[in-house]
């Protein structure tokens, strides 16, 4: 259990962005474990098992709260523009460079955990998971375009959470590129 | 958006490389002891409040034979108390009590015969289709049963997070 603790409890952490949460489901997965004890002791799969268990245990958790997320997903348009892209890329490419390494896995941290949950679920099973996006929306019972758009913004959004003048609140990160532009100085 | 321009690209890039950088987050100390301590719980529970997979396979099969035999049981016994009783109506100390049935059975024959009636003009499929339906149903109770007794009784932990 020691050797999968931290990975398990990484998946649904990430998930979630609540440390309570993720741990009453890493307790649910290896209950679930031990369960199926004698078919996982000799298998050299149970990292996979155990990571496939917790991602689809933090979904179904995730999925009682479906509605509410679906509707604010429903909310903002897509209307990502070129520069607010090329902004949000030099956050990750030069700021977070600049960053210590341990201050660097602080605020990353912190970012995903205050994305929208429509944004840093997509965002998560895309990145960390390497879920295809016909995957994602598949399992969150949304449209492709929506995971798409949601993806795409979670990463705008991240980016201007993780800025350094501003760790702004999610429902600031369609500011305007200018805006994101003058916290890269 | 549909069509990827390479600034969207360079931003997959980068938020990949910037994820998938980063370390595990680190398990709560809490997280170890909680499992031993449901497990140390689940393992003092004795066999019957478990889930009927746990039970032994002594008690575990005589219980899905039962429930699966339960049902022509109570149909056989049924029809072999019916013809008991027509050969006990002939008896002289049960004749008087059966003669007042016998009665009241006049009575309920013309409800009866209107219920015959009703039944010889349901289609056959539809009388199969009630049998399989019946025999469905005691399945799904069955299985009611069982989900039940394991949710309440066998996760007393499970039961109290979700009432709280």
């Amino acid at each position: 259990m020691r050797a999968y603790q931290d990975m398990v409890f990484s998946t649904a952490v990430r998930l979630t962005a609540n440390p309570a949460q993720a741990e009453d489901i890493s307790q649910d997965v290896f209950l679930r474990a031990y369960q199926h004890f004698e078919q996982l002791r000799s298998s050299p799969k149970v990292g996979g098992w155990l990571k496939t268990v917790a991602t689809n245990l933090t979904l179904n958790h995730l999925t009682r709260h479906r509605k509410r997320w679906r509707l604010f997903s429903e909310v903002f348009s897509d209307d990502s523009r070129e520069e607010e892209l090329e902004s949000a890329a030099a956050v990750f490419d030069n700021v977070l460079a600049e960053l210590e390494t341990e201050e660097r896995r602080a605020r990353v941290e912190q970012a995903l955990e205050r994305l929208p949950d429509h944004q840093r679920v997509p965002l998560v099973l895309y990145h960390y998971e390497e879920m295809p996006y016909q995957d994602i929306a598949d399992r969150l019972g949304i449209s492709l375009a929506k995971v798409k758009t949601d993806i795409l913004r979670g990463r705008v959004a991240m980016a201007s959470l993780l800025a350094p003048s501003g760790v702004g609140a999610p429902s600031e990160r369609r500011r305007s590129p200018s805006a994101l532009r003058g916290t890269q100085s | 958006m549909s069509s990827r321009d390479p600034s969207e690209e360079k931003l997959e890039r980068l938020v990949s490389q910037v994820l998938r950088d980063q370390p595990l987050r680190r398990a709560p100390a809490s997280l170890e002891m909680r499992v031993l301590g449901e497990l140390a719980a689940r393992a003092r529970l004795p066999w019957w409040r478990r889930g009927i997979a746990a039970w032994p396979a002594a008690v575990r099969i005589p219980v899905i034979v039962g429930c699966a035999v339960c049902v022509p049981l109570v149909w056989i016994l049924s029809l072999w108390l019916a013809g008991h009783l027509v050969s006990l109506a002939t008896h002289p100390g049960i004749a008087g009590p059966i003669a007042t049935l016998w009665d009241t059975g006049h009575a309920v024959a013309s409800l009866g015969s209107l219920t015959a009636h009703i039944l010889q003009s349901i289609p056959r499929e539809w009388l199969v289709g009630g049998i399989i339906a019946t025999t469905a149903l005691y399945a799904a109770l069955f299985a009611l049963v069982a989900a039940g007794f394991w949710l309440l009784c066998s996760r007393p932990e499970h039961s109290k997070a979700h009432l709280t």
